[in-house]
C-alpha cells in the first residue's frame, strides 16, 4: 500500500520541556548514526491507513519504517460460551507475526505477552459498559518487523477501534524509547533494538494525556527515565495528530 | 438550531460541561470538567428541549459508522427459533429494533416468559417451533450462554412461522396459525400485528 501524493508520510520530532541538558555529542562529533540517519530524537515517518479489511468491523494499516501492521477488530459479538457472565463488555487481544515478519523465516506465531500488552494498553481507553456482555475482538499481525513493533500495533489498533466505532475515551498512541549507551534513541528500529541497553513504552491518551501503560526494561538512571517520558509523551501528543488526520480524512472520504 | 459541523474524532474536546450537555457520542470527564468526543463524525449542537430546566444545548457526534447494534433490556427484538425443549426455546437474535445485527446472538425463551396467563400451563412445543420468526423483548442480559426473552405480551410471539406442508401459515388466534395449503391448523404464540 503506498502513500498517496496528497498524504505523504510525516516525520515528527518531540520537543523536551524546558529543561533541556546540553547535547553530549556535538552533531559533527558523533562517533556514530543512527541505521537510517533519523536523528537521535526524530520519529520515522508514520502512515495510516483505516478500513484496510472489507470483512471486519474496523481495521487500519500502519507503516512506520519499514514495520508493517495490520490491526482488525470484530464484534461487538457474543462472548464465548466458556467465559463467565460479565455486565461490561469485554476485550479480547491478539498480536501475532507472519512468517515471513523477521528477517529469519520461522513460524508466524502468536505472541502472549505482546497480547497481553496491548490489551493492558487499549482496555482502559475503551468505553467496555456501551457494549455489555459482548466481546471485542482486536487481531494484530505484524506483517514486517521493523523495530517498535508493539507501540504501532497499539496505536494502530486504537485506530481499528476507532474505525470500528466502538466508545473511546480517546485514541491510543504509543511510542517507545531505546538507551543505547549515554544516548537516547526514539522510535528505534530492529537493529537498534537488539543492541539496547535498555527500553521504554509509554502508551497514552494523547488529548487527555493520561497514560494507559508504561513499560520499561534493561538498566535506566533517573535523569534517563525523565527525558524519556518527556521525549515520549510529546511524540504519542504528535503521534495522536498525525492519526486524528488519518480518521478525518478516511471520514470525509466515505462522505464523498 | 443547528451550528456548522465540524469533524472530531474520539478525544477532541468539545467545549466545558458547563456550558454543554453530552449527548451521544460524547462524554463528560469529571475531573476537568470538559465534554470529549468518544467517536468520529460531526460535531453537532442541539438546542435544549423549551420544557427543561436545564438551558445548556446539548452536544452530540453525529454521521458516524457505530458499531453494530448490540441487544440490551427492554429492547425489541426479531429472533428465529433454532430448537424447542420441555422448559425453554432457543433463539438466534437477528435484529434489534429497527437494524439487523452482524454478529449472531443467542437467545432463550422460558416456559414462564411465553405468554402472560396461565404461565404454568405453558407447553412449548405447542407454542414454537424450529424455524418461527419471533418478536421478543429483551427481559435481561441473562446468563453467560444466552439473553434471556420474553414474548409475555400481545404484540410479542411469533410473526411468522412455515406450515410442514412449507407454506407460509395464516394466523387464525391467538393461539392458532393454519396453512394456506393443506387447511391444517397448527398451535403457535401469535403475536398480534399492529400495522
Amino acid at each position: 500500500m503506498a502513500a498517496k501524493p496528497g498524504s505523504a508520510p510525516v516525520t515528527y520530532s518531540p520537543n523536551l520541556g524546558q529543561k533541556t541538558r546540553p547535547p553530549i555529542f556535538k552533531d559533527n562529533d558523533l562517533d556514530w548514526v543512527r541505521p537510517d540517519g533519523r536523528g537521535f530524537h526524530q520519529c520515522r515517518p508514520a502512515f495510516f491507513r483505516t478500513g484496510a479489511v472489507n470483512s471486519a468491523s474496523g481495521s487500519a494499516y500502519a507503516e512506520l519504517g519499514s514495520t508493517k501492521v495490520i490491526v482488525s477488530v470484530f464484534g461487538p459479538r457474543e462472548s464465548k460460551k466458556a467465559m463467565m457472565y460479565s455486565d461490561t463488555g469485554r476485550l479480547n487481544c491478539n498480536f501475532s507475526y507472519t512468517t515471513f515478519a523477521t528477517p529469519v523465516r520461522g513460524q508466524g506465531s502468536d505472541h502472549k505477552e505482546f497480547s497481553s500488552m496491548l490489551h493492558k494498553a487499549l482496555e482502559g481507553a475503551i468505553m467496555l459498559e456501551t457494549f455489555p456482555k459482548t466481546t471485542v475482538d482486536v487481531f494484530a499481525l505484524v506483517l514486517e518487523s521493523g523495530g517498535s513493533d508493539l507501540p504501532v500495533v497499539i496505536s494502530c489498533a486504537s485506530l481499528a477501534l476507532a474505525d470500528a466505532g466502538i466508545m473511546m475515551y480517546d485514541l491510543v498512541a504509543a511510542v517507545s524509547v531505546s538507551c543505547l549507551g549515554k544516548n537516547l534513541v526514539i522510535d528505534p528500529v530492529l537493529e537498534e533494538e537488539s543492541y539496547q541497553d535498555g527500553s521504554l513504552m509509554l502508551t497514552c491518551m494523547p488529548s487527555r494525556n493520561e497514560v494507559t501503560q508504561l513499560t520499561f526494561t534493561g538498566e535506566w538512571s533517573t535523569p534517563d527515565i525523565n527525558e524519556a517520558m518527556q521525549l515520549c509523551l510529546d511524540a504519542c501528543s504528535k503521534l495522536g495528530k498525525v492519526m486524528r488526520t488519518c480518521l478525518k480524512e478516511a471520514a470525509s472520504a466515505s462522505q464523498e | 438550531m443547528e451550528e456548522a459541523d465540524e469533524m472530531v474524532t474520539p478525544g477532541e474536546v468539545l467545549g466545558r460541561a458547563t456550558d454543554l450537555k453530552a449527548g451521544k457520542g460524547a462524554y463528560a470527564a469529571s475531573h476537568n470538567n470538559t465534554i470529549y468526543a468518544s467517536l468520529t463524525g460531526f460535531r453537532r449542537i442541539q438546542a435544549p428541549p423549551p420544557a427543561s430546566h436545564d438551558k445548556r444545548p446539548t452536544v452530540e457526534v453525529t454521521g458516524h459508522k457505530a458499531h453494530g447494534p448490540v441487544p440490551e433490556p427492554g429492547s425489541v427484538v426479531i429472533a428465529r427459533v433454532t430448537k424447542v425443549m420441555a422448559r425453554t426455546a432457543s433463539a438466534d437474535i437477528m435484529c434489534v429494533g429497527p437494524k439487523s445485527v452482524r454478529e449472531k446472538f443467542t437467545g432463550i425463551i422460558r416456559q414462564q416468559d411465553v405468554r402472560a396467563t396461565e404461565i404454568d400451563k405453558v407447553d412449548m412445543h405447542l407454542s414454537f417451533r424450529p424455524g418461527d420468526i419471533v418478536r421478543a423483548v429483551v427481559l435481561s442480559l441473562g446468563d453467560a450462554r444466552a439473553y434471556y426473552l420474553s414474548t409475555a405480551k400481545n404484540e410479542l410471539g411469533v410473526v411468522s412461522a412455515e406450515s410442514s406442508a412449507g407454506a407460509t401459515m395464516v394466523p387464525i388466534s391467538w393461539t392458532e396459525m393454519q396453512c394456506p395449503l393443506t387447511g391444517q391448523i397448527e398451535l403457535r404464540k401469535v403475536a398480534k400485528v399492529v400495522n
